[in-house]
């Protein structure tokens, strides 16, 4: 460093050459086999295991290239191969060490937790909402991952049984970084997780969205908008104009499904002639609905 | 000496399950099956509006979302009183299969293997047993093709999305069909993928899985059970191919019989949930959890057929339609789930074949102001049941009956185990510490306790239907 000081032009640091620097210097310490996997708990709660199940369909990077270059799963009820006491001492072993914890699903509050269980220590039942806080006040770096961990989501949903809540609720102190959808697209995941691994946490917006995935409404980026624009609106579902008479949430939903698309960029909902339901966005699924409406011109009555 | 085992959590399953079992003279005497997650899908279905239960239900679960959906779109079917074209009923079955591609592969090589085999390099697949007995060159091959079938999974759900617009959780399936049309693209598509994962099942999948069965051949004579079967029917009574699959059809010790569907109860004596009844029909009675119900264990409710416990999934599937005949067991469930994803890959093929391009199957629908229908299909882990009813246009009752909760129900009023749980009794237990005969067998069943424990809610009268003779 020394040795170039003082070269003109100075060295530049505006945010592109900076982020330009780290990307070399990843890249070099990657080529050389000197990139240090981190360790990675990865934590259902209560939700549908939707979250896990998409990330296996990530791809470029895939789950494989996940678990054996990125990160150390340590810990996964879907995953792993230890069961009962063994996995639970497994979850309690992450805690000796740095560890970036990733969680779906809803933290249930009803009996003290005891409406989700995730598994059992020293003979006595542990709660996600003790397994949340426990490992959300030590952890390095927190992924909120789909929009039950985001908000609550569908298990919060009205009337909420199980008093269930998002994981800053019961981590009122942490800074988190939230990756809402229902489930979240993989892209969405492992790109988060990549850029903590190499260049650190990403830029987030107020609500603790990564930028590079949240920013943009989909309305914005929409292929079916000129439709919109020209004031030419599905009827029914299946119709390839656009669908913001059905009750598409496009206009309110930040995501880069219209660019990226879901599954390897195969399709996406709008794609299939439906509507967004903005499963991506706070408030989903009650501040979403209805998802299908023929009419959204009608009036809403009260419950 | 009589020594209690506990497995909290069960890993490798969808959702949290714990079990707890006691043992005997090195046998298995007693055995819970206990579902440890409660969200209350039935509840929060009331004053929705009918459509979004298609949507809506398939957060149940994120490895078998499909499957609600094509349970609730059918229900919504009959409440509405449509009849899908053939078209959409072929397009819908197509997204069907792409999910039990999905969902037979990774829960045979990301749940099922790792109790049979070390799956090499990971810190993931550190064990707790040591009863791994495939040779070398096996496990090295096989655990190549753990990480191949991730490959091949995706690719299910590429299917999957290209008909649903994305999975889990897929948009496409929908009253009348799905909501997007067989297009050349479409179907060249999807042709090119399933040949894919066909060669991966026939040559990798199904090898495979007859390899462990080779080394592991006391689990031919574990995890048994009643041998009660059960399907709601799938993939059947199509009106130009008739049945690709199987019939609605239940098979007890009085032989095989036609399934009626009025012959279902469910009972909530020994599970965490309190109603105006303890035994009731589907469409009758909504109930409400309760921890603290005394002589209770699970969140599963206990559903049976004419007093019955069933079994449901591949293996009964494959028996009652006459394809497989070996018997039943832990190890012919697991060999059923191989032998059926090759099955369901040529279904897919048939319907593929039947398209007609471009066909538009939807209409604008209509919600009456009152209705009611029912949904039944078998589905990956087998038959499931969603009931709903219509009042001033919004849900006004939900009731879902799932594969798993069938399979992992606890004890009912007259005493009858869950059906997983009889499949444990009389298990030998080698090595207390390390049980791992205890989960090879409950994985055998597929467990998605996030399906079979996502029930609950408020009371709603009851006509008397005498179930019990």
């Amino acid at each position: 460093m020394s040795g170039k000081k003082g070269v003109l032009p100075p060295e530049p640091m505006t945010n592109d050459a900076v982020a330009e620097r780290l990307v070399r210097a990843a890249r070099r310490s990657m080529d050389m086999g000197t990139f240090q996997k981190q360790n990675l708990v990865y934590l259902e709660l209560n939700g549908c295991s939707g979250n896990i199940i998409s990330l296996l369909n990530g791809r470029n990077p895939d789950f494989a290239y996940m678990v054996n270059s990125m990160v150390n799963l340590r810990y996964s009820n879907s995953l792993m191969a230890a069961e009962g006491a063994q996995a639970t001492e497994k979850l309690f072993e992450a805690l000796n060490e740095p560890f970036i914890l990733a969680v779906e699903g809803a933290v249930s509050l009803r009996d003290e937790g005891m409406y989700n269980v995730i598994g059992m220590h020293e003979r006595k039942p542990l709660t996600g909402l003790k397994a949340a806080r426990m490992l959300g006040e030590k952890a390095d770096t927190i992924l909120a991952v789909g929009a039950c961990a985001t908000h609550g989501g569908v298990s919060a949903a009205r009337p909420n049984p199980s008093e269930s809540v998002g994981l800053q609720n019961v981590l009122p102190e942490r800074k988190l970084i939230k990756l809402p959808g229902c489930p979240v697209n993989p892209r969405w995941f492992l790109g988060t997780l990549a850029h903590i691994l190499l260049y650190g946490e990403p830029d987030t917006d107020r609500l603790g969205r990564p930028l590079m995935f949240y920013s943009t409404l989909i309305h914005d980026r929409c292929p079916r908008r000129p439709f919109f624009d020209k004031g030419i609106f599905a009827e029914k579902l299946g119709d390839p104009t656009c669908l913001f008479k059905l009750g598409c949430r496009g206009p309110v939903t930040r995501t880069d499904c219209p660019t990226k698309e879901w599954n390897s960029g195969v399709n996406w909902p709008i794609g299939a002639n439906t509507p967004c339901i903005g499963c991506a966005q706070f408030g989903f699924p009650d501040a979403m609905e209805p998802f299908i409406s023929y009419d959204t011109t009608r009036v809403i009555e009260d419950d | 000496m009589t020594k209690r085992i506990v497995v909290n959590p069960l890993t490798r399953i969808s959702g949290f399950m714990e079990v707890d079992v006691k043992v005997e003279n090195g046998q298995v005497v007693d055995a819970q099956t206990k579902g440890n997650m409660f969200r209350g899908f039935e509840q929060m279905l009331m004053g929705r509006s009918p459509f979004d239960a298609i949507y809506f239900t398939q957060r149940i679960c994120g490895i078998c979302s499909a499957a609600h959906s094509m349970a609730s779109s059918l229900a919504l079917e009959d409440a509405l009183d449509i009849e899908p074209l053939e078209q959409g009923r072929y397009l819908r079955d197509i997204i069907h299969c792409c999910e039990f591609l999905q969902n037979h592969i990774r829960h045979f090589y990301q749940y099922t293997l790792p109790d049979f085999v070390k799956i090499e390099q990971n810190p993931l697949f550190q064990a707790d047993h040591t009863d791994f007995r495939l040779p070398d060159a096996a496990t090295a091959r096989i655990s190549r093709h753990y990480f191949e079938s991730l490959t091949i999974s995706r690719r299910c759900h590429e299917m999957l999305a290209i008909l649903g617009g994305k999975a889990p959780h897929n948009h496409g399936v929908f009253v009348g069909g799905v909501t997007t049309k067989a297009t050349a693209e479409v179907v060249a598509g999807l042709s090119s993928i399933l040949a894919e994962v066909t060669a991966f099942l026939e040559e990798k999948m199904v090898p495979d899985v007859y390899e462990v069965a080779r080394y592991y051949p006391e689990y031919y004579r574990l995890g048994g059970g009643y041998g009660n079967l059960m399907s709601y029917g799938v993939f059947d009574r199509y009106r130009d191919l008739g049945t690709l699959y199987v019939d609605p059809l239940v098979w007890t010790h009085a032989g095989k019989e036609p399934f009626d569907e009025t012959k279902i109860t469910e009972n909530i004596d020994r599970a965490w949930y309190k109603g105006t009844k303890q035994t009731y029909v589907p469409d009758e009675e909504m109930t409400e959890p309760d921890r603290g119900k005394a002589s209770t264990y699970s969140f599963v409710k206990a559903p049976r057929y004419d007093g019955q416990p069933m079994e449901v999934g591949p293996l009964a599937r494959l028996i009652l339609s006459g394809e497989y005949t070996n018997g039943v067991s832990a190890m012919d469930r697991t060999i059923a789930r191989a032998i059926e994803a090759v099955k369901i890959a040529g279904i897919m093929k048939t319907l593929l074949g039947q398209l007609v391009p471009d066909t538009d199957v939807q209409a604008k629908y209509t919600i009456p102001e009152t209705a009611q229908g029912r949904g039944l299909t078998d589905t990956t882990r087998g038959g499931l049941g969603h009931w709903l009813k219509i009042k001033d246009r919004k849900l006004s009752f939900y009731q879902i009956i799932t594969p798993s909760t069938w399979d992992f129900s606890p004890a009912d009023d007259r005493g009858f185990r869950g059906t997983a749980e009889e499949a444990l009794m009389g298990t030998p237990v080698q090595n207390a510490d390390e049980p791992v005969e205890i989960g090879r067998i409950l994985r055998s069943f597929d467990p998605c306790m996030s399906c079979a424990t996502h029930v609950s809610v408020s009371g709603k009268p009851v006509k008397t239907i005498k179930v019990f003779g």
